[in-house]
């Protein structure tokens, strides 16, 4: 068997129940089921996250702002075809500073078409870069992994600087010496 | 960093006006992303530095992971296991980021594993006691710290975005270490004596981890053009030390630099001469732990084919039953 890294999976993280998925990154894994573990694994060593989803690579459609000037959505819809009806999952990226955050889900034929569709209701034109890909093909946490992926972060407080009071101990010894030189001139 | 400078050509006019645009976005301080074009070697500069760093990262855990077993305290040995823990993530951001620029893991992994690829020359130093603990917590992180916050602003997106997220995570390491060392300084004799002692054996390889003098530092001109480094070698090596000194001294640690004095002119610690030669000869390969952790490495890379086997037949079976 030749020894590859294994195909790549893009990771989506929820910071909080009422935030919108952000891109996180993207972990190496055979399947879902162990992408989703890796993922957590990688990003999610801090009580910073209540869900993950992840997709493969190969299964995202992406366009940026520069191709569609380029190219326009219009000039690829006849390749629709006879491809039945499905949920697609829209990313977008916003501005240049920001990562890739849901914006939403449409049903189309093809990525290119529910694209198309998202602009329409809920996606910004003017962002800077778009990905798309069908809701089937992507894995999430279920509320029952949420005890098992994400509880044991919670109690690790020592991942925090915030649990070290160096700076101010630091500060203290310093002042002391000082006042001890002082003392003795 | 090292390796071979090569200057930006533009062969074609498109291509020079496309390198006109694209500086112009540098100059405007806008991120460049992965879809975006690139001149050839901004892309490979960016893969030999990302991948170089990610390396470091998976390397670095090795000298710290010597001594979970030996933390001193149940407390103590939750904090080591989570930092080395943050280094093996570290490492996978940055594999990550490498992979956005069409590196794959692979040959990442292939160039580690044959001796081809480079990493931190502070690794190959050998970890004697727990003092040694504190001293990479809070030398050898803060060192890192000073040169990944500028990183963290850096014209490429997901290296920029990497960074946020490491930088943040690499300031527990910095305290968890000045922990250390203030409780040892402030401890028995013995434990001052081990602290001092590590001090002695880090200082130096600590000065080094910011790369040679900006006048022997080929690559710098073309990665400070690109808004890839935004400070030289010599300016963040200045900040730590005027960081540092201060804060040793005044737990009673002595630097081992006999030439090290204030200079009020400057408001700088200015210390003795680095020994440079000791700094190439480990960068190629001859410091005290090289062959040691690339053993390690490849030793965890066998070790683990196994299990990578066995997953990988799980899954394409798993694949079948679903056809």
């Amino acid at each position: 068997m030749t020894d590859t890294q294994w195909p790549r999976f893009i990771v989506f993280q929820q910071a909080k129940v009422d935030a919108p998925h952000q891109y996180a990154g993207s972990v190496h894994a055979p399947d879902a089921e162990m992408a989703l573990m890796n993922a957590r694994d990688v990003f999610v060593r801090r009580p910073t996250c209540v869900s993950l989803w992840v997709v493969p690579s190969t299964a995202v459609f992406s366009r940026t702002a520069e191709e569609l000037a380029e190219k326009p959505l219009s000039d690829e819809s006849n390749e629709a075809g006879m491809a039945a009806p499905q949920n697609y999952i829209i990313f977008q990226k916003a501005t240049h500073k920001v990562g890739y955050n849901y914006t939403g889900k449409v049903n189309a034929s093809t990525p290119s078409q529910a694209l198309a569709m998202a602009f329409e209701t809920f996606t910004q034109r003017s962002s800077r870069a778009w990905w798309v890909f069908p809701e089937q093909l992507m894995t999430r946490s279920t509320s029952e992994d949420i005890e098992a992926l994400f509880a044991p972060a919670l109690s690790k407080d020592f991942r925090d600087q915030a649990f070290y009071h160096t700076v101010a101990a630091m500060q203290q010894i310093k002042t002391r010496s000082q006042d001890n030189s002082t003392d003795e001139s | 960093m090292y390796g071979t400078p090569i200057e930006p050509i533009a062969d074609t006019q498109s291509d020079a006006t496309k390198l006109a645009a694209f500086e112009a976005r540098i100059a405007r301080g806008e991120k460049i992303e992965p879809g975006d074009w690139m001149p050839d070697e901004y892309r490979r500069q960016l893969i030999r530095m990302i991948s170089q760093h990610a390396h470091s990262e998976i390397v670095g855990m090795l000298p710290e992971g010597a001594f979970i077993t030996r933390a001193p305290s149940l407390r103590r040995k939750q904090i080591l296991l989570a930092k080395v823990q943050d280094e093996a993530g570290h490492g996978q951001y940055l594999y990550h980021a490498a992979e956005t620029l069409g590196a794959t893991r692979e040959d990442m992994i292939e160039a580690l594993l044959s001796g081809k690829a480079k990493y931190s020359s502070i690794f190959n130093y050998p970890t004697l006691s727990w003092a040694d603990m504190g001293s990479i917590g809070w030398l050898v992180d803060g060192a890192a710290i000073l040169n990944q916050s500028m990183l963290a602003k850096c014209s490429y997106g997901p290296y920029a975005r990497a960074m946020i997220r490491i930088c943040a995570e690499e300031n527990f390491h910095k305290r968890q270490g000045q922990d250390i060392v203030m409780t040892l300084a402030n401890g028995t004799p013995d434990q001052k004596a081990m602290m001092q002692d590590s001090l002695n054996r880090w200082w130096w390889p600590t000065l080094m981890m910011f790369g040679p003098h900006d006048s022997d530092s080929p690559n710098s001109g073309v990665l400070m053009r690109w808004g890839i480094k935004t400070r030289t070698n010599d300016e963040l090596r200045q900040m730590f030390v005027n960081q540092m000194v201060p804060d040793l001294q005044a737990l009673g640690l002595t630097i081992p630099d006999a030439d090290l004095r204030f200079d009020e002119v400057s408001d700088n610690w200015m210390t003795g001469k680095i020994d440079w030669d000791e700094f190439w000869r480990v960068v190629k390969g001859d410091g005290p732990c090289n062959a040691e952790r690339m053993e390690a490495r490849r030793k965890a890379h066998v070790d683990g084919q196994w299990v990578r086997e066995a997953l990988a037949a799980y899954a394409a079976n798993d694949k079948q039953v679903e056809t």
